[in-house]
């Protein structure tokens, strides 16, 4: 007995055309005359694109860190028993959810327009003990930072607060029972076994802000698509470092992401725990 | 630390027999009482079994005890004081968070759903909060808790996570993690409800050894064999009241109420 499979004939069409549109849009590519590849791999490692690459991945990291911490701290207080913690918390949620980040990044560069100096004093006084120009504490990176990690702080609060609420009451219970503070319990019993719910939103986060970083370029931080900007503006070839930039923007997200895949791999084998001796230190 | 032993429970005078005091306890969820006053006293080193139809309010009253649950009216005291309170002369002062989780290493508490904590292992969910809450130095911890594993049985299940326990294991794990804070009562909700027939029986022999050791327990269940074996006092719960009360013969064999001739005609 010959056994005859259906054919997808639709299917076979559809491909054929699909990858023939493709085809056509790579030669046209390739085969034209107003790109040039050379330029392409000639600045590749530039040492000022090779700085953009590190100063993109420094500001990507500090701002993402900036971004946990107060995105812990705000799910923290939005869980509080304490109303104003969490207005304030619901607050700062819907204002840095609400406005784009493009125009937050654009606010905290130009700060200094409506608070010239930064201090310590008493307030409500005049009396200052400290202060220095503003602008000499919000650089362009900082202004970046602050923009970028408040933003996601924003985002990571609610990926954090989902986390909290993922683990089973009964765990609360039970480190209450045993006399543990609320401190303690969120601390050693809570935040732990949230670990393995945010950690793929949290890539995620990651790899986004990977990409929003190079929204600092507007207010002059020279990061990956600030320096190819800054060549192309001296030679004017425009596509080809916007490829460069992308090309690396994609190697660095590539890698990050298959970092992701290891770091997830890693906390779900802790959660089944199978032959774990010793699986998951949270 | 200098001091290993801070949880030691102050010392008791002896003419202070009952360990465990409930006084007129009322609870409501909303609009739904829950507990319409309870009176309840516990002796030292006794075992109370608190049995009763479902949603009659056994859960929500050992709740109370350790305030899981606030509650609406009346007080419970464990050890003379009264739980969430300070007394000051003629006043009572709310407890703060910490000095609440702080009343509460007197009473431990065994969960129908075990309630392990997932991320640690047998051993550490044991030695946790000696160390967090009593300032118990860590090796003396874990010394304590491999004896406590011992006696339930589990010594070689130390470094097992909770996901490779059995509900049997997973809940002797538990009732050491409870003694590990060198409670004055202990207080059992439902131990072996969760547990498949074949597994109840190590447990209840773990808790039976507990009693016969003198610790005083609180136990809510329906296994009637062992209420009437282990336990000294057998309580009858029914919608928010007690019904009955007495030596577990006495109220197994001979019940005064028809609501309890009825729950023990469908429990046996
Ligand atoms: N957190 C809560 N919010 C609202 N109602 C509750 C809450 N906890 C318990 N109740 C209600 O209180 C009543 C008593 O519940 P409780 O769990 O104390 O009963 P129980 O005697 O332990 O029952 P079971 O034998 O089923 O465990 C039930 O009607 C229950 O629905
Ligand atoms: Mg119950």
């Amino acid at each position: 007995m010959v056994v005859v499979p259906v054919r997808h004939y639709g299917r076979a069409v559809a491909g054929a055309a699909v990858l023939l549109v493709l085809l056509g849009l790579v030669l046209s590519v390739a085969r034209n005359e107003n790109l040039d590849f050379a330029v392409v791999a000639e600045n590749m490692f530039e040492p000022v694109v090779l700085g953009g690459v590190g100063l993109t991945l420094l500001l990507t990291f500090i701002s993402m860190a900036v971004g946990i911490l107060i995105g812990v701290i705000a799910a923290i207080a939005r869980l509080s028993p304490n109303p104003v913690l969490r207005s304030v918390s619901a607050g700062y949620v819907w204002f840095f959810r609400g406005t784009p980040v493009l125009v937050q990044l654009i606010f905290w560069f130009n700060i200094g327009i409506i608070f010239p100096r930064l201090g310590i004093g008493i307030p409500f006084t005049d009396v200052t003990f400290w202060s220095v120009p503003i602008n000499d504490v919000i650089t362009p990176l900082n202004a970046a930072i602050l923009g970028l990690g408040l933003n996601s702080g924003a985002y990571i609060a609610e990926i954090i607060r989902a986390g909290i609420l993922s683990v089973s009451k009964g765990q609360v219970d039970a480190a209450y029972a045993l006399g543990m503070s609320r401190r303690l319990t969120m601390r050693r019993i809570v935040l732990p076994q949230s670990v393995p719910i945010v950690i793929p939103p949290l890539s995620n986060e990651f790899i986004g802000m990977l990409k929003y970083s190079a929204l600092a370029s507007v207010i002059a931080v020279q990061e990956l698509l600030g320096s190819v900007e800054n060549i192309y503006s001296r030679n004017l070839r425009v596509l080809e470092l916007l490829i460069v930039a992308s090309i690396w923007y994609l190697i660095i997200t590539t890698f990050f992401t298959f970092a992701q895949r290891l770091l997830e791999r890693r906390f779900s084998r802790g959660r089944a725990m199978v032959g774990a001796a010793g699986g998951v230190r949270a | 630390m200098t001091d290993p032993t801070p949880a030691a429970p102050p010392p008791v005078e002896p003419e202070r027999p009952f360990v465990v005091e409930a006084r007129a306890v009322v609870k409501r969820f909303g609009s739904l009482e829950v507990l319409k006053g309870i009176d309840l006293s516990v002796q030292r080193g006794q075992t109370m079994v608190i049995v009763g139809p479902s949603g009659s309010g056994k859960s929500t009253f050992l709740r109370c005890i350790n305030r899981l649950e606030t509650l609406n009216g009346g007080y419970i005291s464990v050890e003379g004081e009264i739980m969430g309170y300070r007394r000051q002369g003629d006043r009572l002062y709310e407890l703060t968070d910490a000095e609440l989780a702080r009343q509460r290493t007197r009473t431990g508490m065994v969960f129908q759903q075990f309630n392990l904590f997932g991320h640690l292992t047998a051993l550490q969910n044991i030695t946790e909060a000696p160390v967090r809450v009593l300032g118990l130095d860590r090796e003396e911890a874990r010394a304590r808790a491999r004896a406590l594993l011992a006696t339930v049985g589990l010594e070689h299940k130390a470094d097992s996570y909770p996901a490779q326990l059995s509900g049997g294991q997973q809940q002797r794990v538990a009732i050491a993690r409870a003694l590990a804070m060198q409670p004055s009562v202990m207080l059992f909700d439902e131990p072996t409800s969760a547990l498949d027939p074949e597994l109840v029986g190590e447990v209840l022999g773990a808790m039976r050894s507990l009693a016969q050791s003198g610790m005083t327990m609180i136990v809510v269940t329906h296994e009637m064999s062992f209420a009437r074996d282990v336990g000294n006092t057998l309580v009858v719960m029914d919608d928010g009241r007690i019904i009955e009360q007495g030596t577990p013969a006495e109220v197994l064999d001979h019940p005064t109420t028809e609501r309890a001739r009825e729950f023990f005609s469908r429990v046996h």
